[in-house]
């Protein structure tokens, strides 16, 4: 730090310091937080089924898939759908779920710089969180785990595994702290509610300004 | 951009002559109104969220210098730089300096009320580096040379033929319909974003147990502008942070659905510190900047300092019957409606707001929509208070005086009228400064019959 802004710093503390010696807050204690409703909660309804009347306005589309072949198809699908000829994709996290059989003639970009990854056509990622209050999927950035596959295409597709059903968003200190590696939070978590979108121009929504324009979720249903 | 609050007056008596402007501030803030409306009503156990989301801005007010030195040290140690700012040019001097280290020649922006408070666009041009806003609304108001005109939606006042002509002239890009123009920005900045050197964002909010930056938006460019580009530099005003995670997440449960009526806005990005080993994208270097900029006095005013809770939802501006009327342009600053007067009359120069603090109603209509219970009216009060306190008008004064004893002030009233029945006179008199400034803005009452003389007349046609 320069010795301009040392100076910077140390005046500014203490005229913040100064400030609330002299008017001391009078802070009243919060109320506690309403309860969340639970993932598992049979009177609110199947967790899935209430993840995707959450996303329905947000024209997002749950697929739900019993198994691993049953998810990979969906992937297949959606690419069909989508008229993609590229992806990219998450390596470890979606291994196993034989992605690339399912896509084999599509051609697969690997993880590098924005560049090359703004010719995929779609992005397939993999939630950590799927926060059921908000329908919004919480991926979190790591090694194999770019944060451009969930950004640059013009589709992006995330696979929602059961274990990630998590009520809303309270939930998101223990999602970063589960993260953690040695003790460092994840550089980057996102929360990705529905597709990108604009109003800006006469408030009429448009979808997919910079970020996808379309999103599809597959709910892997199964446990492991 | 050019700080025009001194003009307030004039500027919005023109603003309450534009038709067309009314008819745009009628569609957009009854659009944000009914959004918003329609999200509360579904919203399960809303006050309960509504006084945590208070009760988290207002404890990191009561804890700012410790917060902010635990931020930073939380930064420091997730591999952030952190920067002290006391004013907009030692922010823009750091900022540059970051670019000018990075040899930066595209610079890509996210949407920010920040940065414009500390002009920091031209700073960096002077770079000689292009800088574009990249939120559809920021780019279409820095094409057009003009300042935002609403928190969250800052080219609201902008028709579709408006975005037309201006990407023709501008880009050369020919477009009609409102997603067509869309998807032409989206080619034209997806260049940008892909070229960028840096990117340069604001903060929602930035956690002090974390040391983490966390940014919301809609349309995806603040994502862009943290992924692509190799340098982040995310300026933050002071009172924007938080003390824990869980803070935050009481927040963010609160602020999409009183700005966009959107449970949760399409991405929020929690970034703490740079890309980590074997990540493929990120920036490689992450700064924050904390800015000050005047607000550090104001947390010693038990009163004001309220203001410094806001954390931009922008629900007040709809909601304000000046704002309805003469939208964000005329309030001479990048900050408008109640939150913005406060603002601008706590962070420039006394001299230049005078005027502000007294284009409000007092309706309380601020008040009742602030999710965080900030009492803009009583601040409002105060600061006119204040303004009146250095050397404001004496006949308001005096008039103010008169009006606490009703007995002086029919005395005085009548004593007026019965030389100047119209009290059209008054302003013309000479010797009196500030008399006309005080009449030209009021409007008298019309002459009535007094009561008793009224009763009196009635009885006699009776009689009669």
């Amino acid at each position: 730090m320069s010795g301009a802004a040392t100076e910077s710093r140390a005046a500014i503390l203490a005229t913040l310091r100064k400030g609330v010696a002299a008017a001391p807050f009078a802070v009243p204690a919060p109320p506690a937080r309403p309860a969340s409703v639970s993932v598992t909660d049979s009177v609110s309804g199947d967790a899935w089924e209430r993840l995707a009347a959450v996303l329905a306005p947000l024209e997002v589309r749950l697929r739900m898939a019993g198994t691993r072949a049953e998810a990979a198809k969906h992937v297949a699908d959606i690419a069909r759908e989508r008229h993609a000829s590229t992806y990219t994709r998450w390596d470890t996290a979606l291994d196993g779920l034989g992605l690339d059989e399912a896509l084999s003639s599509l051609t697969r970009l690997a993880p590098g710089c924005c560049q090359e990854l703004a010719q995929a056509d779609l992005g397939l990622a993999l939630a950590h969180g799927a926060l059921i209050e908000s329908g919004s999927m919480v991926l979190v950035a790591a090694p194999g785990q770019h944060r451009a596959a969930s950004l640059l295409p013009p589709a992006s597709v995330i696979l929602v595994p059961r274990r990630a059903l998590l009520p809303d968003v309270s939930y998101l200190p223990a999602l970063l702290v589960r993260h953690s590696v040695n003790g460092k939070l994840p550089a980057c978590l996102n929360l990705i509610t529905g597709p990108s979108s604009t109003a800006d121009i006469e408030l009429v929504l448009v979808r997919g300004v910079h970020g996808p324009g379309v999103l599809d979720l597959v709910g892997l249903d199964w446990d492991d | 951009m050019e700080v025009t609050t001194r003009h307030f007056r004039q500027s919005s008596a023109r603003a309450c002559r534009d038709v067309n402007l009314r008819a745009v501030l009628d569609h957009t803030t009854r659009y944000f109104q009914s959004k918003r409306q329609a999200s509360l009503e579904t919203f399960e156990g809303r006050d309960a969220h509504f006084a945590r989301a208070r009760a988290a801005r207002l404890n990191a007010l009561s804890r700012l210098p410790e917060l902010l030195e635990q931020l930073e040290a939380n930064a420091i140690a997730a591999g952030t730089i952190v920067h002290w700012a006391a004013d907009a040019a030692e922010a823009r001097a750091i900022i540059v300096g970051i670019a000018k280290a990075a040899s930066a020649r595209v610079i890509v922006k996210g949407k920010s009320m920040v940065t414009e408070e500390v002009a920091l666009n031209p700073a960096l041009e002077e770079t000689g580096a292009e800088v574009w806003e990249t939120d559809l609304g920021e780019f279409i108001v820095q094409l057009a040379g003009e300042p935002p005109s609403h928190i969250i939606a800052p080219a609201v006042h902008k028709s579709r033929q408006d975005v037309v002509e201006l990407f023709a002239e501008k880009l050369n890009l020919h477009g009609e319909s409102i997603p067509e123009l869309t998807l032409l920005a989206r080619r034209a900045l997806r260049e940008k974003f892909l070229s960028a050197d840096m990117g340069v964002t604001g903060a929602n909010m930035a956690v002090a147990e974390t040391g983490s930056v966390i940014l919301v938006e809609n349309e995806g460019n603040i994502r862009m502008s943290t992924t692509c580009p190799r340098v982040h530099v995310a300026l933050m005003s002071l009172e924007k942070v938080v003390a824990t995670m869980e803070d935050a997440a009481d927040l963010l449960r609160v602020l999409p659905r009183s700005a966009t009526g959107q449970r949760m806005s399409s991405y929020v990005s929690v970034l703490t510190g740079p890309r980590g080993e074997g990540e493929t994208d990120g920036a490689r270097e992450m700064h924050l900047v904390i800015l000050d900029n005047g607000r550090s006095e104001v947390l010693a005013d038990p009163v004001l300092r309220e203001a410094l809770a806001c954390f931009r939802c922008g629900a007040c501006l709809n909601v304000c019957p000046v704002y309805q009327t003469i939208g964000g342009h005329a309030y001479g600053w990048i900050y408008s409606g109640p939150i913005g007067t406060l603002l601008s009359s706590l962070l420039l120069p006394r001299s230049e707001t005078r005027d502000l603090p007294f284009g409000c109603t007092l309706c309380g209509a601020c008040k009742r929509t602030c999710p965080l219970s900030i009492d803009h009216p009583k601040l409002m009060l105060a600061l006119r208070e204040r303004t009146a306190g250095g050397g404001g008008n004496p006949i308001g004064a005096a008039h103010a005086l008169l009006a606490r004893h009703p007995l002086a002030y029919r005395m005085a009233v009548g004593a007026a009228r019965a030389v100047d029945p119209r009290l059209d006179l008054l302003a013309r008199l000479p010797g009196l400064p500030g008399l006309s400034r005080f009449v030209d803005s009021r409007r008298p009452p019309e002459l009535k019959t007094p009561f008793t003389a009224r009763r009196r007349k009635k009885t006699q046609k009776e009689r009669s």
